[in-house]
């Protein structure tokens, strides 16, 4: 292998694209520290892209972890403050129905009140003026300030703004396989770059594991045993219609089905919980499809009714601790020096929210600023998060308002469901990192609304690819393969919510890939 | 004077209250089916489906205020070819309805103003004494001058008359000789008939505008005038959207009508079945061809393929088999000409020939010397896309070839007809 | 409210896709009073190709031989609904199908001896049985690896002239491509729709063949995205072609595409002008049987409908067309709740990767039928003798990866037909 085409160095390797990564990424720039990001698939592909997106008031915490009730509410203000591009200010609404423990939400005002969260009783009545989508059944109900964040913004927006700062560099697809590690320290991480499918050197002073889910992995990587992780799979259902404008939280010890999220245009209905060991064969079963709508009918009941057009599962790494349930106490988050483990440069940080993602980040960058001798205070708290344009074209609506505005009959409309222009497209193109000389629908679906409408890909992929082939980005039967993977990575989350309307939509898409292109034996046609 | 404000509208939510179950806008498969059959598509960058796109994707803002539905003639075209039927049209008339009387097209709101002005529900503001005396001069003209009609009758206000018979404004307003031929049919046919000095009018531009209570203010008069008459069918004349506006109108505001609503094609074709309106073909030794262009609002909206068959036998019977060319598509499938809507009327002239030149194409590629039409709107907008788009048809009115065919068109009664056939 | 309309008639078709269609057809030739009702949107949604068998099960390879792959599925699925029409019966179908589409001015190449393999918008090969006219050239020129141009326009999404060449440059150096605006549409979006209908205007036909041949060159035979007209395809090309002194022929395009568009016009003109009574874009309420008729239910803007026949066919189709309805609880049947056979669970019904050669368990689902296409209850008994099945509603095959939908249709369509006319004419 020779040394110079397939060596990097930087000052800090960040391994893990979640919001952490990119979060430990913005603030080391702020301090003045290069650092070079790799996901060893693409931004937000593990939790931080498989949750609602909510930006939690804190409320959903104070019976059970007050602490982290009280980290929430801090977070929710900062960020509402310094990253209103990336949130909406839903506002939540905490509910009891018939059947749940009055008690319990008798008790809420007082132990939100003890984390200094607002609170505010709704008769039923307003309620279900304010969400006329609410059940009847309905006795109880209180408004916090929850609010909704876009985690593929917020990741987005912090890479840009690193690479803007001080140059730092972001690489997907680029996979850690082990550590040369020498005298207590890492010298380098021996990375495979998938994307080109080739071998990759990355020398740093200094490593960040920020694996989320598989941190635990990445930790022994190095030798570390000390990252001991439980894994814990959510379910998530994505409805085609908003259905409600707030949060809405069932007023009840956590449990499945017991939140609403509103997510731009679609509503996101969450979460069971169950214990997995395995980390990459995660997906929804019907059975966990059938709690949460079950659960969330109860809350809203057009839910039992409504069309689905996603679901996925995504593996929440929870912190061993003895004796707890997953659902309690082990939402914190925790960062490792690995000292212990012999290794000096080296650290992990896990666990944890979304919500608190800064905070975290913050965390991890001052033991890295530390131990680079850099004593220069995170900025993260104060300086805002600049709003910069390719990155919002993950905002549902952006790209019609944009193209409605700019009038261009010329240019086309190519995902008709979230009504993505070629000139989005362009534009996240010129902004894409350096790495992605191949412009692959994956990567517009990546940063761009294509494709997550009601057809989900099925149509617009086709006209994506044509687009790609004229512009000569594709040049032979590469297009086609990734077009039908493409097609096979959306399917992943739809599997699960097919029925109804989308039984019919799937029928047509299927006719089209298979039964017209042939998509199911690409190669063999002839 | 600043321009009043369009209020938002929340068209999802509209969407849930007005469309069935299965039929909303949450169950579009975004195909384009609508899109790719909608003349209206491109105009103003919009078309049905994304119509329906932005809606559900809460821009409401632009929805509300996009010209576009000025333009989207309301024809129903959109949701015929939908495998879901989504209805667009009802939004886009939500839509209209929203927009400030200040901000609409004002030629709309004008002869919506003039229609409500007085009780013969003119949109060109003719007053219930004016439409009786032109009626009487022109009577009494033909009278004088055609020896074969010196009996000819128009009676007005005739009590218990079986048919109550209504009136395009225009011809009584600029061209009251075309006014004569139907009268000819009625009398060929013995049919017992009457004009009403009240409500009888054919337009209604109120509804265009999207106003309800307006729309609905017509049609009460309307309704109101035959019942007092005690007519038993009320005749819709050559004239598309009146049919619609009064058929959907009594059923929308559930008003109580003591009477039939009928087409006057279902007459045509019933009274040539009959053998009483004896025409034949043989006049047209030429060999000149005609097509029809199928009113959106009497066929696709209302009646169905049925009126579309029987507007086929009087033309055929009319011009002879071999002489007809339909239009393609046509019946239900058929596009609406860009003059319905209140688009004639909307002062949109640069788009509605947009609009229009999907219905120019259909025509040159029948390569027919007339079209034959029985609605005024459909009328005037091909008139006007033949001379824009340099076509060299016709366009005709069923009364008068009805009449050139029983050899009792008057020399006046032919501006419509070219130099070969002014006779 | 309008009262209702009543019709009578011997046969009511339920269903307007291609298998409602050709078993209207197949009444017509047999001089069966019929009215056909049913939405027939979906018909807009076919390419125009007419399959048989393109792909087996778990075969990669393609069916060159449809026939011979009948015999075969005859052995392996004898359940398939193809397997239970004879092969002779399937032939005539087909021949008796195209047959009557060419005589309404929409002409197809005649059922063969092996398949014709087809071009797709993205430049991949279909095997199917018949194609319409227009498309017939494509396949040739390819065989013959003969120059060709495909030609596509500014303004047309989802099919590039490039992307086609590129997935084809293996199997047809000669193939080249280039771009062009459409007379008179120069900026903007383009629909195939839209420019197949301007090309029934001679003058503007005129403007497209200076056009193409101002990019064509000396090559001799054009491929252009399918909209050679909507209403006389084949006059529209043979016009073309003699403008531009080429060969020219049509690739189908994506949905919505103009061959899908020209057999759902061509069907609502026709069959009312033939006698049919032709209910079209409305779904039926109910279907009711007494002891001397079935009556259908339905609506249109209008007003009520009520149907009253003799005998019914049930071609309503799958989930797209709303024959059957898929719920979290299990797939049913629309219309009647007839019993669906089905996989035992939701979690059976998609296999984890969507384009799993296999197919998917959820397309084996459907109703069954006794050898005549009588429905059967759950108990195994005839729902009702009046009552016939046809279509992809059928259970046991799949139509979308067997590359078999319109042999299906067909097939079946013309079989309930036979039985119909069994059972009209033995009373």
């Amino acid at each position: 292998m020779s040394s110079d085409a397939t060596t990097l160095e930087t000052e800090v390797l960040i391994i893990g694209g979640g919001v952490t990564g990119t979060g430990i990424m913005r603030d080391l720039a702020l301090r003045g520290i290069h650092s070079l990001l790799i996901d060893k698939r693409d931004l937000c592909a593990g939790a931080s892209g498989g949750n609602h997106g909510l930006l939690h008031s804190g409320a959903r915490y104070v019976s059970t972890d007050p602490g982290a009730a009280m980290e929430c509410r801090q977070e929710n203000a900062l960020l509402k403050r310094l990253a209103p591009q990336c949130i909406e200010t839903a506002g939540g609404l905490f509910v009891a129905v018939e059947g749940d423990d009055p008690a319990f939400a008798e008790q809420f005002p007082a132990l939100c009140r003890s984390a200094a969260i607002e609170c505010e009783e709704l008769s039923p009545g307003e309620a279900r003026r304010l969400e006329p989508l609410l059940s009847e059944e309905l006795f109880k109900a209180y408004r916090v300030p929850d609010a909704t964040i876009d985690p593929f913004h917020l990741a987005m927006a912090n890479v840009d703004h690193a690479r803007l700062i001080n140059g730092s560099v972001y690489r997907p697809h680029t996979e850690v396989l082990r550590f040369e590690v020498a005298a207590g320290e890492i010298r380098a991480a021996i990375c495979h770059d998938h994307l080109h499918n080739r071998p990759l050197t990355i020398r740093a002073r200094q490593f960040v594991n920020a694996g989320g889910a598989w941190a635990m992995n990445i930790a022994r990587l190095a030798g570390c045993a000390d990252v001991r992780l439980l894994y814990s799979k959510g379910t998530i259902l994505v409805s085609s219609d908003r259905l409600a404008q707030r949060v809405i939280n069932r007023l009840r010890p956590p449990g499945d089905g017991d939140i609403l999220v509103p997510g731009g245009t679609v509503s996101l209905l969450g979460t069971t919980s169950t214990r997995v060991d395995d980390l990459e064969q995660v997906a929804p079963t019907a059975e966990e499809i059938d709690r949460n709508i079950r659960e969330g009918a109860a809350m809203i009941p057009a839910l039992a009714g409504a069309r689905y057009i996603r679901a996925f599962s995504r593996v929440r790494p929870l912190l061993q601790t003895v004796g707890a349930t997953d659902r309690a106490a082990t939402r914190g988050f925790a960062l490792l020096d690995h000292a212990t483990q012999g290794v000096g440069n080296f650290c992990t940080i896990t666990g944890g929210k979304l919500t608190t993602f800064r905070l975290m980040a913050e965390k991890t960058s001052d033991l890295v600023a530390r131990r680079l001798g850099n004593d220069q205070a995170s900025a993260t708290a104060s300086v805002p998060l600049p709003d910069d344009e390719a990155s919002s074209w993950a905002d549902p609506a952006a790209a019609p308002k944009r193209w409605r505005h700019d009038r261009d009959p010329d240019d086309m409309i190519l995902c008709e469901c979230e009504m993505v222009p070629q000139s989005a497209i362009e534009q996240v193109f010129a902004s894409s990192p350096d790495i992605e000389k191949e412009r692959t629908i994956e990567l517009i679906a990546l940063r761009t609304r294509a494709g997550k409408g009601p057809c989900q890909g099925s149509f617009c992929g086709i006209r994506i690819g044509s687009w790609l082939y004229d512009q000569g980005y594709y040049r032979d039967a590469t297009g086609l393969a990734q077009m039908r993977d493409f097609f096979d990575e959306r399917f992943k989350g739809q599997r699960s919510v097919i029925w109804g309307q989308q039984a019919a939509q799937m029928e047509l898409a299927e006719a089209l890939h298979c039964g017209l292109l042939g998509l199911d034996t690409l190669g063999g046609d002839q | 004077m600043a321009e009043t404000a369009i209020a938002s509208i929340n068209f999802k939510e509209a969407a849930l209250k007005l469309l069935p179950e299965g039929a909303n806008f949450e169950a579009c498969l975004t195909c384009g089916l609508c899109s790719s059959g909608c003349p209206a598509s491109g105009i103003e960058n919009m078309d049905p489906r994304k119509f329906i796109r932005m809606a559900m994707l809460g821009m409401d803002e632009e929805l509300s205020s996009t010209p576009w539905i000025w333009c989207c003639t309301l024809c129903k075209r959109c949701q015929y070819v939908c495998p879901m039927s989504i209805d667009v049209a009802q939004l886009v008339f939500l839509a209209r309805g929203n927009w400030p009387e200040d901000r609409k097209p004002s030629g709309i709101v004008r002869s919506c103003q003039l229609t409500r002005a007085s009780d013969s529900t003119s949109a060109m503001g003719m007053p219930p004494a004016d439409f009786v005396s032109v009626v009487e001069e022109v009577l009494a003209e033909v009278r004088a001058t055609q020896t074969d009609f010196q009996q000819l009758r128009a009676p007005i206000d005739k009590l218990g008359a079986h048919f109550f018979v209504n009136q395009n404004s225009r011809e009584p307003m600029s061209e009251p000789e075309e006014m004569v031929p139907l009268w000819k049919i009625f009398d060929v046919v013995g049919a017992d008939w009457t004009y009403s000095s009240k409500g009888w009018a054919a337009e209604n531009f109120c509804m265009f505008s999207g106003n309800e209570e307006a729309w609905r203010e017509v049609i009460h008069k309307r309704v109101d005038a035959v019942n007092e008459l005690g007519c038993e069918v009320w005749l819709n004349t050559e004239c598309g959207h009146s049919y619609y506006s009064m058929w959907h109108g009594i059923e929308r505001f559930g008003l109580q009508a003591n009477f039939r609503l009928e087409s006057i094609v279902t007459y045509y074709a019933q009274w040539i079945r009959e053998g009483k309106l004896p025409v034949n073909s043989q006049w047209n030794s030429r060999g000149t061809k005609f097509t029809v262009q199928d009113p959106c609002m009497i066929v696709r909206k209302a009646y169905g393929d049925a009126i579309a068959e029987d507007m086929r036998f009087v033309v055929k019977t009319l011009v002879g088999d071999e002489n007809f060319v339909d239009m393609q598509p046509n019946r239900s499938a058929n596009y609406c000409c860009g003059g319905g809507g209140g688009f004639l009327q909307a002062g949109m002239t640069e788009h509605r020939r947009t609009y229009g030149k999907r219905k120019f194409d259909q025509i040159a590629a029948t390569g027919a010397a007339y079209v034959l039409t029985p609605c005024h709107n459909c009328h005037s907008q091909m008139l006007d896309i033949g001379r824009f788009y340099g076509g060299r048809y016709g366009v005709v009115h069923l009364w008068t070839l009805i009449c050139l065919s029983l050899g009792i068109l008057g020399k006046n009664e032919r501006i419509y007809l070219g130099p070969e056939l002014r006779g | 409210m309008n009262a209702p309309r009543h019709f009578t008639t011997q046969l009511a078709v339920i269903g307007s896709g291609i298998a409602g269609f050709a078993a209207s057809i197949f009444a017509l030739n047999r001089k069966i009073a019929t009215a056909q009702v049913g939405n027939t949107g979906a018909v807009a949604y076919t390419t125009g190709y007419l399959d048989l068998i393109g792909k087996r099960d778990g075969v990669a390879d393609v069916v060159t031989d449809p026939w011979q792959a009948l015999a075969s599925l005859r052995e392996t699925e004898p359940t398939h609904p193809l397997s239970r029409v004879a092969a002779d019966d399937i032939q005539r179908a087909f021949a008796e199908f195209t047959a009557f589409l060419g005589e309404c001015g929409l002409a197809y190449s005649a059922p063969g001896a092996v398949n014709i393999s087809a071009l797709t918008p993205v430049g991949t090969l279909k095997q199917t049985l018949c194609v319409p006219a227009t498309m017939a050239a494509g396949p040739h020129a390819l065989a013959a690896n003969a120059a060709c141009v495909i030609v596509d326009f500014r303004g047309l999404k989802g099919f590039s002239g490039v992307e086609v060449v590129a997935n084809l440059r293996q199997r047809w150096p000669r193939l080249t491509t280039q771009r062009i605006s459409f007379p008179g549409m120069e900026r903007g979006e383009v629909y195939p729709e839209v420019m197949a209908r301007a090309l029934e205007v001679p003058a503007i036909r005129e403007k497209l063949a200076e056009a193409l041949n101002g990019v064509a060159g000396s090559t001799s035979i054009i491929g252009l995205p399918a909209m050679l007209g909507m209403h006389r395809p084949d006059h529209v090309r043979a016009e073309l072609e003699r403008l531009t002194g080429r060969e020219i022929f049509e690739i189908p395009t994506m949905p919505p595409s103009v061959p899908g568009i020209r057999l759902r016009e061509l069907f609502q003109q026709v069959l009312p002008q033939k006698g049919v009574t032709l209910v079209p874009q409305q779904k039926v309420t109910s279907l009711s049987f007494g002891d001397d008729g079935a009556t259908l239910a339905l609506s249109d803007n209008f007003g009520p409908i009520r149907v009253h026949a003799q005998a019914v066919i049930l071609a309503t189709g799958r989930f797209l067309s709303g024959g059957l309805e898929a719920h979290p609880t299990g797939i049913r049947e629309h219309l009647l709740d007839l019993p669906v056979t089905q996989p035992a669970a939701r979690a059976d019904w998609y296999r984890a990767r969507y384009t799993d050669p296999r197919g998917h368990p959820i397309h084996r689902a459907g109703i069954e039928v006794d050898d005549s296409f009588r429905p059967l209850t759950s108990e195994g008994r005839r729902y009702h003798d009046r009552l016939f099945a046809a279509g992809v509603i059928l259970a046991h095959q799949d139509w979308i990866r067997g590359r078999s939908g319109a042999g299906i249709a067909i097939a079946t369509a013309f079989k309930a037909v036979t039985e119909a006319e069994r059972f009209l004419s033995g009373r």
